[in-house]
């Protein structure tokens, strides 16, 4: 098998070896120009010589261009092989000379010339409709958005609201009649798990299912949406194409993404269910730090930047940025212009870094939330632009250690939108943006703790000293020790008192130079002698407790105590001799900080870079382009986002690249479909709500997963692309887990907050999305079922696995749930009813586990099995109706949205 | 337009309904295949007729010192202390040879180490071929008439990246891409329905914890545990069931399941998830039988260490690699050495580092050729040796060696692997690969051609690879 003609022959024999093939390789008659020869060239040459590109004036597109060539002459003579320039270019030796070129691609294999040259050598025929490449501007997806008149059909009676009419437009044309509406069971299982993730409880089951079957629909879909459970749901979905991630690195040192990053998860839930616009939550994540600066709940948004952090090259995070910045929310597919000129979209190496500038600035830090001093314990990530001059070269061939430094590269983007580049102006932030100690909460919370450190300190010493009230100790040993210990309560005292003087003082010290106020530098002095003063308290206490373990030390260990004694009695007089001593005029004290930087190490790994102050202005770079990038000119946001959000609620996206709406990608199903949904999208004012309410109403949404009946369609369109009938679709793994907590009544619906770690993920019962995932900590049970990779995640595989129905059998997850939800059904209904019979259990475990109504056959295998089991000797069958619910969490339709 | 990769009524025909064909089935929504007219999933037959049919992976987590085990370099001992400067090699550290680097995660090692430092155990050649291996691994030794020692590999990522690098032959500056094992998975289809065909064992590190990525989660690796009670997540329950209860709960799943079937015909997935149960209740009762060695000689476990302590663990899962390769398992991937980096990343303390994991594995991989020769598996099955780099021909600290890209060796026998072959060379210290050079990918690419598989035709729209990822086959050390 010859993968690589080349392999094994010196460069030089290449030409003879391609001569001999040439001459021995049989020839066929009949080379298909359409399936075989342009489909080579679209692959390996149009990208510079078509529409995108015509290098040398060359397209070859078209067979009639291919002979009439460029500026060396034609490059094809029919029937001529031997002389034609193209195949000469193509397998020339010369690497000066060979196409393509060594950067830009491969050579040809054996196979693929002989084709060429057999296609020539019979003359070049190409069929009369032979056409051109059409212009890259052109692809549907960077056409102005323009909203599609919703068609007039024949079906008009099956139509509920406008998506129907197109989906049904595209179905009578394909001869295709939609399948009946599912049964109420399965679209109220439907509406609760698409919307919010969790199946309908038992008890509200009946009243449900006549308010579905009747006019009450809208009303449980308005309920729902206002539900907040809807916003968890969902924000899972977001999380997923955001690329959220909890930190994760090597030990204990953060590499990745940033700790407490479960702010910005909190927004994206609470942002969802306050019906937060998707444009404003867009800008929000790239730039509230410059357009809310002084309003940290909007800026915790950015954790959508943090988290891209990389702790030792500044190159890797800020390629993750620009990938997944142009993929999630343009279709682009930016990074392929790292390297290259795209080759597909008008999109030039120089447009890659040029979207990179306008992240280049940015820096993470963590902001002080209330009630913590420690930003280990908690903080919210942000970004801050903290290298406003940080030039962005652009590399050569994508390589980082190839900066090409002749010019800076501005920031910009790609320009074949047609939309008016950013504006992009400089924001002044107010004080507590760049000075984040000033947020009013900072001091407060220091002053707090300060003061619980010295109330603390107080009782404990209140404590010593009522121990040792009673009679002093007839040991001397006994009574230095107690002596000791009561020393060491006495200067806790003192130091926890100097500490809270000195963060009193350090706050009015930075207050009046907040306030410009008068004797600033009589407070300046004052904060610098009291922090100080609380050094030398601090080292008394070091001292105290030093003495205390001399005390209880046995006689063999005194002499190296002691030592120890001696060490922190110096550094003691030493901060005493500095508490008491003259003070330098310039003399400062350490700031109350409101943030901490979090710390990069790309110039030496084993050391914190210097630390990068917060300034007074940023750059405005991403405020201008989430402002471009939520311009309703924009073509590409609002299609994104309407096909993003359809594949969720449908199960298969209207453009199958979901990351892809450029020339390589898929082309939509039903393009006038995701032009109405993104232009309906835009002008209820981005409201998300709106399209779940349209997308969960209409007839389409509503239509059985069923193929019963349906050969005629199936016949005609077996992959269901016009959606003659729902996709059924695997549940992704949190809604599973979720639904088995629901349903065993045991979900604990806490809302918010760090997230569960993973030691103690197997005994919570928290919604999966407050589990910490990150790319290294992953929960078992979840990546069985296909949870995101943090790194990518557009679509959900939807894998069928046997190690799925081992959970499913095996997990204590899924039989403590099966044990509690038999449990349940086994209850009366209600006070005075009788507990429910065989029967009623069957039919009740149906309805709450798969979502639908048992036949009388199913019944019947029901009650055989559960005969069955009790027939077996006594002990080996089990409880039988536990062995019925275990064996309905293993039924296809518990783990598929029918 | 929007069209399915393969329609969902070919998709039963297609799939054997085993590993490979659920496997598939994890595509049945993948839409990103969607785009491309013309193009196939993997038939699971191979391209072309293959040599092996398994593939044992053993992997040296850390970075195995090549002149201290397959490559012996006497000149170190003769210069041991000069400087590289000083030395007739000085070369070595010329600038542009040093180019090739490009890190991940700097670190405060991976530095130049300039003073060298001596072979710090001997060496002796070995069988017909003559062939020098260090005297740390006796047995692995006696077999060099079956193995070709590559000795001119190379990669680029001078920290523990190349963990990654070298399973997926990717830089992880570019990203994380799929492993070998996970494209021969994709590719191939399965030679026994009720075990996985993808097996992991030992201690994955930190660098890379999965295999399939873009291909998918279908096509990661099931870790197994040497347990015959417990050998798999989730494969036990806390609360067991009688068989008799069991059966009667198959019974019924596949009543309703057919039964749902009247009302909803024609859906791949409800057909693909019925026979997933069907293969897990064969694997749970499938594995622990390959793992059990009560059946095994005692003449058999000693061949493998299982009598010696240093040898057990690692003994015991190259013992199940057998077995499993027996049972027609296709790729069994197994890691030793874990903590840090991986236990072999000897920075310091080499001599004891070393000597004490070659112990551990030396006999068992010996053995390991032994009991597949004699069984005469070795013919179609591929063992590879390998590490994520070599380790520097300067010494760090005192008594340690630094992480080495520029040349370090592995080596393969079995599977239509010629014998008694080295190939490719470094320089006199075992700085540079100097001849025949090899980047990883060309062990993969080897491999591949040795079970049958052209990797080009297993690429998938919208997943560009390059050249490099390809890789080119060994065809000097292929039988």
């Amino acid at each position: 098998m010859i993968y690589n003609p080349f392999h094994g022959l010196p460069p030089r024999s290449i030409v003879a070896a391609w001569g001999w093939l040439l001459l021995s390789a049989p020839l066929q008659a009949g080379v298909d120009y359409v399936k075989e020869i342009k489909p080579l060239l679209k692959e390996r040459c149009f990208a510079c010589h078509g529409a995108l590109k015509q290098k040398a004036d060359l397209r070859l597109d078209t067979a009639e261009s291919i002979i009439q060539g460029g500026k060396s002459g034609p490059a094809l003579k029919r029937g001529d092989a031997g002389t034609s320039l193209i195949l000469q270019r193509i397998v020339s030796a010369d690497p000066d000379e060979r196409m393509p070129p060594a950067h830009e691609g491969e050579p040809f294999t054996a196979a693929q010339v002989r084709l060429l040259q057999e296609w020539i050598a019979d003359g070049a025929p190409a069929p009369a409709d032979d056409r051109a490449e059409t212009d890259p501007r052109d692809q549907w997806a960077f056409r102005p958005l323009v909203r599609p008149a919703v068609p007039v059909v024949a079906n008009a009676a099956w139509v509920r609201n406008p998506i129907d009419a197109f989906v049904a437009k595209q179905q009578e044309l394909q001869g295709l009649t939609p399948q009946s509406e599912a049964p109420p069971e399965v679209l109220l299982r439907r509406l609760y798990l698409d919307l919010i993730g969790l199946p309908p409880d038992l008890a509200a089951m009946d009243g449900l299912l006549r308010e579905v079957s009747t006019d009450g629909y809208p009303g449980i879909v308005q309920q729902l949406l206002g539900d907040p459970r809807h916003g968890e749901r969902w924000a899972r979905h977001w999380m997923d194409i955001w690329r959220y991630s909890d930190w994760w690195g090597l030990g204990d040192q953060l590499r990745n993404s940033q700790k407490h990053m479960w702010h910005w998860r909190d927004w994206i839930v609470e942002s969802l269910n306050a019906g937060l616009p998707y444009d404003e939550m867009l800008r929000q994540m790239l730039a509230a730090d410059e357009l809310y600066p002084g309003d940290l709940k909007k800026v915790r948004a950015t954790g959508f930047l943090a988290r891209n952090f990389f702790l030792f090259n500044r190159n890797p995070w800020m390629e993750e940025t620009v990938e997944h910045v142009g993929k999630g929310l343009l279709g682009l597919t930016m990074n392929c212009s790292k390297c290259h000129d795209h080759k597909y979209d008008p999109i030039p190496q120089n447009d890659y870094y040029r979207l990179r500038a306008f992240f280049e600035p940015y820096q993470v830090r963590l902001d002080a939330v209330e009630g913590v001093t420690d930003p280990n314990i908690d903080g919210i990530p942000r970004v801050f632009d903290g290298q406003p001059d940080l030039p962005t070269w652009r590399f050569i061939r994508g390589e980082e250690n190839r900066p090409d430094k002749s010019a800076v590269i501005p920031p910009a983007v790609p320009a074949f939108l047609a939309i008016p580049q950013p504006d992009i102006r400089p924001v002044t932030l107010p004080p507590e943006a760049w000075q984040p100690e000033r947020q009013p909460w900072v001091i407060p919370t220091q002053l707090a703790s300060a003061q619980r450190n010295m109330t603390e300190a107080v009782e404990a010493a209140a404590l010593a000293v009522q121990k040792n009230s009673g009679t002093p100790a007839a040991d001397p040993a006994a009574a230095s020790v107690a002596g000791a210990g009561l020393n060491t309560a006495r200067q806790r005292v003192a130091w926890a008192t100097a500490e809270w003087e000195s963060v009193r003082c350090r706050a009015d010290a930075m207050r009046a130079v907040w306030e410009q106020a008068t004797g600033g530098p009589d407070k300046r002095r004052a904060a610098v002698r009291a922090e100080r003063l609380a050094a030398a308290a601090k080292a008394g206490h070091s001292l105290a407790e030093a003495e205390a373990q001399l005390a209880r030390a046995a006689s063999d260990k005194k002499p190296e105590v002691e030592k120890a004694v001696t060490t922190a009695r110096e550094v003691f007089a030493a901060a005493e001799k500095t508490a008491a001593g003259p003070m330098e005029p310039d003399a400062a004290f350490t700031p109350i900080p409101g943030a901490r930087w979090t710390p990069t190490r790309f110039l030496n790994s084993s050391a914190d870079d210097p630390s990068i102050p917060f300034p007074e202005k940023s750059t405005g770079r991403r405020r201008a382009l989430a402002a471009w990038i939520t311009d309703a000119r924009n073509p590409l946001t609002a299609r994104v986002a309407a096909n993003h959000l359809w594949a969720r609620h449908l199960g298969t996206p209207l453009v199958a690249t979901v990351f892809d709406f450029g020339r390589n990608g898929a082309l939509p199903s039903h393009p006038e479909l995701l032009d109405w949904l993104a232009s309906e999208l835009i002008s209820s004012g981005w409201n998300m709500k709106h399209l779940h309410r349209l997308i969960v109403t209409s007839a389409t949404w509503r239509l059985s997963s069923s193929a019963a009946g349906a050969a005629a369609n199936a016949a005609k369109d077996p992959d269901n692309i016009h959606l003659w009938r729902r996709h059924p679709v695997r549940l992704e793994a949190e809604v599973l887990r979720d639904s088995l907590l629901a349903l065993s009544g045991g979900l604990d619906p806490a809302p918010g907050g760090p997230p569960v770690p993973p030691a103690e993920q197997n005994a919570s019962k928290r919604r999966s999305l407050y589990f910490f995932n990150s790319n290294n900590e992953r929960n078992l049970f979840l990546t069985t079922f296909d949870a995101a990779a943090v790194k990518e995640c557009y679509r959900r595989d939807q894998s069928i696995v046997p190690q799925q129905a081992l959970a499913l059998t095996n997990s204590d997850l899924v039989q403590d749930a099966a044990e509690k939800i038999a449990a349940r059904l086994a209850q009366p209904a209600g006070p005075g009813a009788a507990a429910p019979d065989d029967p009623a259990f069957i039919r009740h475990a149906f309805l709450l586990l798969l979502g639908m109504s048992a036949s009388d056959s199913e019944t019947a295998a029901c009650a055989r099995a559960l005969e069955a089991w009790r027939a077996l000797p006594s002990g080996t069958g089990g409880d039988a109706r536990l062995q019925l619910i275990r064996s309905l969490l293993n039924h296809n339709d518990f783990v598929t949205l029918r | 337009m929007n069209r399915s990769p393969f329609t969902r009524r070919t998709f039963l025909s297609d799939m054997g309904m085993g590993f490979t064909g659920l496997a598939l089935g994890a595509m049945l929504q993948r839409d990103s295949l969607a785009s491309s007219p013309g193009w196939h999933p993997p038939t699971g037959m191979p391209h072309f007729p293959p040599k092996a049919k398994s593939v044992i992976w053993l992997f040296m987590n850390g970075g195995v010192s090549h002149m201290e085990s397959f490559d012996p370099k006497p000149m170190l001992t003769q210069y041991a202390g000069k400087t590289i400067a000083e030395t007739p090699f000085a070369s070595a550290q010329d600038p542009a040879k040093l180019a090739l680097e490009r890190l991940l995660v700097p670190d405060a090692n991976g530095n130049q180490r300039n003073l060298l430092y001596p072979l710090q155990t001997g060496f002796k050649k070995h069988g017909q071929s003559g062939i020098e291996v260090s005297d740390w691994f006796p047995h692995i030794a006696q077999h060099v008439d079956r193995m070709s020692i590559v000795r001119s590999m190379y990669t680029t990522d001078s920290n523990h990246g190349a963990q990654a690098q070298f399973h997926t032959g990717r830089n992880m500056l570019d990203g994380e891409f799929p492993t070998l094992g996970a494209w021969v998975h994709y590719g191939l289809g399965s030679l026994n329905d009720n075990l996985p065909q993808f097996i992991s064992l030992g201690t994955r590190e930190y660098w890379i914890k999965k295999d399939g990525l873009y291909l998918g989660p279908a096509h990661d690796a099931v870790p197994l545990r040497i347990d015959p009670a417990n050998p798999l997540d989730f494969g036990k329950s806390a609360r067991p069931l009688s068989t008799a209860a069991q059966n009667v709960s198959m019974d019924l799943i596949r009543e309703l399941n057919g039964l749902r079937g009247v009302e909803y015909p024609d859906d791949p997935a409800m057909a693909a998830r019925v026979a997933s149960y069907e293969l897990a209740y064969r694997m749970q009762h499938a594995l622990p039988d390959a793992l059990d060695f009560s059946r095994e000689t005692d003449e058999t476990k000693a061949l493998y260490g299982l009598d010696l302590a240093p040898c057990r663990d690692f003994g015991a899962q190259l013992l199940s690699a057998r077995r499993l390769v027996e049972r027609g398992v296709r790729f069994i991937q197994i890691q030793h050495g874990g903590g840090g980096a991986g236990a072999w990343d000897a920075h310091s303390g080499l001599k004891a580092n070393h000597s004490s994991l070659a112990l551990a594995v030396d006999q068992p991989i010996g053995g390991l050729l032994a009991d597949l020769s004699r069984r005469g598996l070795l013919e179609e099955t591929l063992v590879v040796f390998a590490t994520e780099f070599g380790r520097t021909p300067g010494s760090q600290g005192a008594d340690g060696r630094d992480h080495h890209i520029y040349g370090f060796s592995v080596w393969m026998a079995g599977g239509g692997i010629k014998g008694g072959v080295v190939h490719g060379a470094t320089d006199e210290i075992g700085f540079h690969a100097v001849e025949n050079r090899h980047y990883v990918t060309d062990i993969h690419a080897t491999i591949l051609q040795q079970l049958g598989l052209d990797s080009r035709r297993l690429e998938i729209p919208g997943r560009k690879r390059l050249e490099i990822d390809h890789g080119k086959p060994i065809r000097e050390i292929i039988a």
